[in-house]
């Protein structure tokens, strides 16, 4: 999953010398709370709703009149991200700067999109969703090549497929692989992963079982 | 005293001798009556026309099933759910469906013409099947065309799902009607088929509340389900006033179920029938229809529905023994087995830490869920 892949194309974008104000009304009216501030095609920073409360608040030593100019308080030079970027990536560089979004810019630096927190969250759900009729199983594999080619092969020799993965380290040695399959009969696929030696987190086996 | 319908031809909708939804349950049921001295008498059906089918499915689906039922392999059946390990084709399997769904609409059509005001359809129950997608072992959705007859004939219908999956079929095909109540028990889409019926899915437009979900914790025991079904089913039918309840009764919330992990015991079950039966009376003029649905352990699942068999004709007793005969005939698909008794035995297994915790989860479920509901229901 890449970032063109979930960010918004219709960017709404504001000019340098917009009264704080201004831009205030725009964040409320199309209740969004970044804008990219660009001048002549260029992005010259992103301006926040938080950027703008802290900028005028009556506890700053010296706030900001409502008619100042965007360009006095926004974060510049901005961290942008390619559209060719992994979605994790962004996560990522948000994460580490504490920051809620990323303007998008391609090769020649024109912006193309805007990727936020709330788009990584839709991407997250994206990922672990059901959107067809599906189980889930859990399995805990041995960190090491072949596991999951041996775990999907299993899978797919019972024809059953598979609608999403999801594969995390957990400890040192081993990986947990969260699967949701295209079928009713979860218990008996995780009695024969049992058989066939797989480590199975989900479902568990029942303990009354004749 | 109500009506079955059953036809013999339900036994040809058959996945093979390996599949869990076996005709055999029915067979083992419909014997068992028998041995108690109780034989089911029944009103035979016709299988559902195309025109039936159309009122829920769409053409190009009903055609594809008709292309595999008749030996053709268009490539593109996977994506429709067809040819699966859920759903393996087989010769026949249009005219094997629409037997079921024949069956479910019969009973529907008795409710309609006021011919029967309760009815059993000893079969059927294929509440996973979508518009155009074959899912869970249902080729066809019965339920939803018996619905979608009921409310042409002009009644709203309220459709209670009991089975241990989320009706998720039946819920879609009436996601924005405004005359029909969904409302379905099932073990948490979390983990379990088909991962639907979250509390949040509400229905559209005009029938925008009137879809509900309760979906329970894994290893939610008897106790608790009766404690979640007392708070909310009530209230969900004394506020829609249905003029009928059609209810899928699936016996897979079973402890013994090989599918699912609720804990439900024959005397839940009985408990449970005998609510239904109260609830139609209170709520829905008297009319009931019930089909099966899933319940795929050949020890129980016979034993849950004999029981259903007798509450909703009113049998005078419950017997206790099973038949020796019936035990003897079945011996082989009931394996090597202390079995004796129609009933659950009191303690029928360890009690399991994770049912208290079940329980406590649950009961914040039904809250929260008759928070969301309030603003509907006020």
């Amino acid at each position: 999953m890449l970032v063109r892949d979930i960010m918004n194309r219709q960017v709404r974008i504001i000019p340098p010398d917009m009264s704080l104000s201004s831009a205030y009304g725009i964040m409320q009216s199309h209740s969004i709370r970044h804008l990219p501030v660009v001048d002549e095609g260029r992005l010259l920073g992103v301006v926040t709703d938080r950027d703008l409360r802290l900028a005028t608040s009556a506890l700053s030593p010296v706030p900001f009149p409502a008619d100042a100019r965007v360009q006095d308080v926004m974060a510049t030079p901005p961290r942008t991200a390619d559209p060719m970027d992994p979605v994790e990536e962004a996560a990522r560089t948000m994460r580490e700067l504490k920051i809620g979004c990323l303007p998008v810019l391609d090769d020649d630096g024109g912006l193309v999109g805007i990727v936020t927190g709330i788009d990584l969250l839709d991407a997250l759900v994206r990922l672990t969703g059901v959107d067809k009729p599906s189980g889930r199983i859990e399995v805990r594999l041995p960190d090491r090549p072949g596991e999951l080619a041996r775990l999907t092969s299993f899978l797919s020799h019972r024809n059953v497929n598979i609608h999403s993965i999801l594969s995390y380290p957990e400890g040192p040695d081993t990986v947990t692989s969260v699967l949701r399959v295209g079928t009713i009969e979860i218990r008996p696929v995780a009695d024969a992963l049992r058989k066939a030696d797989f480590e199975v987190l989900w479902p568990p086996p029942k303990p009354w079982a004749r | 005293m109500g009506k079955v319908v059953y036809s013999p031809r339900y036994r040809t909708y058959d996945f093979g001798p390996e599949h869990p939804f076996s005709p055999i349950r029915i067979d083992m049921l419909l014997d068992l009556m028998e041995s108690f001295g109780r034989p089911l008498s029944f009103t035979e059906p016709s299988p559902a026309d195309k025109r039936d089918l159309l009122s829920v499915h769409d053409e190009g689906y009903v055609a594809l099933v008709g292309a595999l039922s008749d030996g053709l392999e268009p490539p593109e059946a996977a994506g429709f759910g067809l040819g699966t390990a859920d759903n393996p084709t087989f010769s026949g399997m249009d005219l094997a469906a629409r037997w079921l769904v024949g069956g479910t609409l019969h009973a529907a059509r008795l409710i309609s013409a006021e011919s029967e005001t309760k009815v059993l359809q000893l079969g059927g129950g294929l509440h996973h099947a979508q518009r155009a997608r074959a899912s869970g072992f249902c080729l066809y959705n019965d339920i939803a065309v018996a619905v979608r007859h009921l409310t042409e004939a002009g009644l709203w219908v309220a459709y209670l799902d009991i089975d241990v999956h989320h009706g998720d079929g039946v819920q879609q095909i009436f996601y924005e009607d405004e005359h029909v109540l969904t409302l379905s028990l099932h073990e948490s889409g979390r983990y379990l088929f088909p991962g639907t019926g979250e509390t949040r899915e509400l229905g559209n437009g005009m029938g925008r509340g009137l879809k509900m979900n309760l979906p329970l914790e894994p290893f939610t025991d008897g106790e608790s389900y009766l404690e979640v079904f007392d708070k909310v089913v009530p209230r969900a039918l004394d506020w829609f006033k249905p003029d009928v309840l059609v209810v899928q009764a699936g016996a897979d919330a079973h402890y013994e179920d090989p599918l699912a992990d609720l804990m439900l015991t024959t005397h839940t079950y009985e408990k449970l029938y005998r609510r239904i039966m109260e609830l139609a009376d209170r709520f829905a003029g008297g009319r009931l229809l019930v089909t099966l649905g899933g319940g795929y352990s050949l020890i129980s699942a016979p034993r849950v529905w004999a029981i259903l068999c007798h509450v909703f004709l009113g049998l005078p007793d419950i017997p206790r023994e099973l038949p020796a005969a019936w035990l003897d005939r079945w011996a082989d698909k009931l394996g090597e087995d202390s079995l004796r008794t129609l009933h659950d035995a009191s303690a029928a297994f360890e009690p399991v830490p994770a049912s208290l915790q079940a329980a406590q989860r649950n009961r914040h479920l039904a809250d929260r869920f008759l928070d969301v509901m309030s603003p509907f229901w006020f």
